[in-house]
């Protein structure tokens, strides 16, 4: 029984193979990026986010782009995402008390290359962690998480702090720059997305910060007690100015 | 019928004249079988780490999410991947009824790739870390911080020449092949080859790098950049990490799958017409479906229905495949009782449609919403690129070893147990997995003032008997890899095999 030609030709089942992937690349992935009317994630998101830097060319200072660096070699985004859902449970698991989390929108992350979404909750999303805690807190818990979250399965990153004084092993370790950076970006997360609110600019309308500031300061001070009731807390190095 | 007689003739003929060297086939399963222990031994210290969060305290390569990376990425690039590309050499010439165009060429093929896989696990691990200093941040040199995408730019050149040869040496075969008609396993190793080759080329796009240089020493910020950034990125991101899955590792498994399926068993393929369905299916349904990944995210919303309503139209493609497979064995059954290879494929072809149709179903909204960043996810990759993908590629190495080296098979028993250790350590492993999946997801829609820890802490057990369960397939990957050692390396000649 003969079969048909274009069964017999290497040449004809690759072009037709290759024509599948350069379709569907088109349609899923290079219409939706070059074109505003498919997705808004090229549209300015200044007023809604944070503005373009002349120094980074980017919304992150050198530090946080540094920090983001460190994120991206230490692995952060295969236990932690940066992505909100818009669903209940996730606006009020990763807000604070009167301040639910804003779901994740396109136009926050318009800086980030790479994307740091993630697709799994080994531990919780990141996306709106800047200012709930302090950065001492950050430190001790990036050292000896176990401290600060007892029964965590997150490692201590130990190798980002350095001993003062090699001499005497029982010295609090220091964070190195890699980690002030991190620390720094980890800080950025969220702090600057804004939300609109109808109450603000005397009953007009406009944006605000999505964390209250009653709420930022009462997870602030959390943090500070939890902190004190830490094992070995780290504490910021002085700044050199 | 046609298929029938070009099978009968293929065998035939090339038991007369042709005399198939099988070097480079030898090599590229050697190697790929050294590297699925490796990558395996990977993934089963990332599974201890997560019930003894203390285990290797404090070495910085061997942390979680150094270790994670490197088997994900090991056993697709280190395995998967190369024991296809092995196995096409091994069948493509057979149903060419000629030899293989280089077996040299394709041997450099494999140095390269070993050696980008080398690098880019050392990449990942960056065991120099500090004492590199800065250089330990460079993006060409780390890990891409993308999932898939993980291996850095130097080794995704060399695997891409890597591939690149191989794509050559296949053709040139094909080139100079004495039959016209070509066999379905054959388009389906094209189509594997072209398929990965373009998807890689895209999805590993060194963006950020190249931005990363001509920022830092050309202080070039403005426009165009040369990669793409969050939302774009995450999407390119997961049409490339979707086609790994779908368009590398599955026409892989099953061009191996309608090659070795009716080869083990002696029987004709069931259908010729079904497998010319399911193969052009694949290729225009799987490419789209990559946003399923990103249900609810930060993505354009038609996007997500898109690739919600592709991954529905999957059943096409895998309900082919599977009929096909379960019809070509369908007198044959009972071999199961003392064929090994043939109880691989038949188990693979089960989970191959439990995966598919898990699959499907993962993508509608109000599951992804439960199951989406949970355990569940990770008993379902396991499934396919285990259960599934995996498992062919055993059974089709445990037939191939004796006809490659022309050595009987040095242990029946071995390659029994080396099946059963992987067909329960599996099934513990998705079975744990989807139950900690839909508790953990549960917890989360249910309770959302419920402390993140505790729904942390409750997953230990299932952590526990998944841990185990990897025990036992990496068990089966010793065994297999033994075996196959011990038959490469036999002193007996066996009559039978001995001229194939």
């Amino acid at each position: 029984m003969a079969r048909p030609k274009a069964e017999q030709s290497v040449l004809w089942l690759g072009v037709f193979a290759s024509l599948t992937m350069i379709v569907a690349l088109v349609f899923t992935a290079i219409f939706p990026s070059y074109n505003n009317r498919w997705s808004v994630n090229t549209a300015d998101g200044s007023q809604f986010f944070r503005a373009k830097r002349a120094d980074t060319g980017t919304g992150y200072s050198q530090l946080e782009e540094h920090g983001r660096l460190v994120y991206q070699r230490e692995g952060c985004m295969y236990c932690h995402t940066q992505q909100i859902r818009p669903l209940r449970t996730e606006m009020i698991r990763y807000g604070i008390h009167h301040s639910p989390a804003p779901p994740a929108d396109e136009r926050e992350y318009v800086y980030d290359e790479p994307h740091f979404f993630g697709t799994k909750h080994n531990g919780p999303d990141l996306s709106r962690l800047g200012g709930k805690y302090s950065d001492d807190w950050h430190f001790s818990h990036l050292n000896n998480p176990q401290q600060m979250v007892p029964g965590t399965i997150m490692p201590a990153f130990t190798w980002l702090f350095s001993n003062p004084n090699p001499a005497d092993p029982s010295q609090t370790p220091v964070p190195d720059h890699d980690c002030i950076a991190l620390v720094a970006y980890l800080q950025s997360l969220g702090a600057d997305r804004m939300v609109w609110d109808p109450k603000v600019n005397g009953g007009n309308g406009g944006y605000r910060p999505w964390l209250l500031p009653q709420d930022k300061q009462n997870s602030l001070q959390e943090s500070q007690a939890a902190l004190s009731r830490a094992a070995k807390p780290i504490r910021a190095p002085a700044k050199p100015d | 019928m046609a298929v029938q007689q070009i099978m009968q003739t293929a065998t035939a003929r090339s038991q007369e004249k042709i005399h198939h060297r099988d070097e480079a086939v030898k090599w590229w399963l050697g190697v790929a079988l050294f590297n699925v222990i490796v990558f395996g031994v990977f993934g089963l210290i990332t599974a201890y780490k997560m019930v003894m969060p203390g285990l290797f305290n404090g070495v910085s390569w061997l942390a979680w999410p150094r270790i994670r990376p490197a088997h994900v990425n090991g056993v697709v690039f280190g395995w998967l991947v190369p024991v296809s590309i092995g196995l096409f050499q091994y069948f493509v010439p057979r149903l060419s009824g000629t030899t293989l165009y280089s077996e040299k060429l394709s041997k450099i093929a494999l140095g390269i790739w070993e050696a980008g896989v080398i690098v880019a696990t050392l990449g990942i691990l960056n065991p120099w870390g500090g004492e590199l200093g800065a250089g330990s941040l460079n993006p060409w040199w780390m890990t891409k911080g993308k999932e898939w995408e993980d291996y850095n730019a130097i080794s995704n050149l060399l695997i891409t020449v890597a591939l690149l040869i191989v794509d050559y040496v296949v053709f040139r075969t094909l080139a100079k092949r004495r039959y016209r008609q070509i066999y379905v396993a054959v388009w389906y190793a094209v189509g594997m080859l072209l398929w990965t080759s373009l998807v890689y080329v895209v999805g590993n796009w060194p963006g950020q790098a190249i931005d990363w240089t001509l920022h830092n020493y050309f202080g070039w910020d403005s426009l165009p950049h040369f990669g793409f950034a969050g939302s774009n990125d995450a999407n390119v991101n997961w049409f490339y990490g979707h086609s790994i899955v779908g368009l590398v590792a599955t026409p892989g498994a099953i061009a191996v799958a309608y090659y070795f399926i009716p080869k083990s068993i002696n029987a004709p393929l069931y259908s010729h017409k079904l497998s010319i369905i399911g193969f052009w299916t694949l290729g225009a349904i799987y490419f789209w479906v990559g946003a399923h990944h990103l249900i609810y995210g930060p993505i354009p919303y038609w996007l997500q229905t898109v690739a919600t309503v592709f991954s529905f139209l999957l059943f096409v493609p895998v309900a082919a495949a599977v009929i096909n497979f379960l019809g070509t064995a369908r007198n044959e059954w009972h071999q199961l009782r003392y064929n090994v290879p043939f109880k691989f494929f038949m188990a693979a072809t089960v989970m191959y449609f439990v995966v598919s149709a898990q699959g499907s179903f993962m993508a509608l909204r109000p599951v992804q919403a439960i199951t989406h960043f949970t355990d569940y996810t990770i008993g379902h990759s396991h499934l396919a690129l285990f259960g599934f993908a995996t498992m062919f590629s055993f059974g089709a190495v445990l037939y191939a070893a004796p006809r490659i080296w022309r050595r009987p098979l040095y242990s029946e028993g071995i390659a029994d147990w080396s099946f059963w250790l992987a067909f329960i350590g599996i099934t513990i492993y998705v079975l744990s997995m989807t139950a900690a999946g839909i508790y953990q997801g549960k917890l989360w829609m249910d309770y959302p003032h419920l402390p993140f820890i505790v729904t942390v802490v409750d997953m230990v057990p299932f952590w526990h008997a998944r841990a185990g369960g990897g025990v036992l397939m990496v068990l089966s990957m010793i065994l297999v890899a033994f075996n196959v050692y011990k038959t490469a390396t036999s002193e007996e000649v066996d009559q039978a095999n001995g001229t194939t």
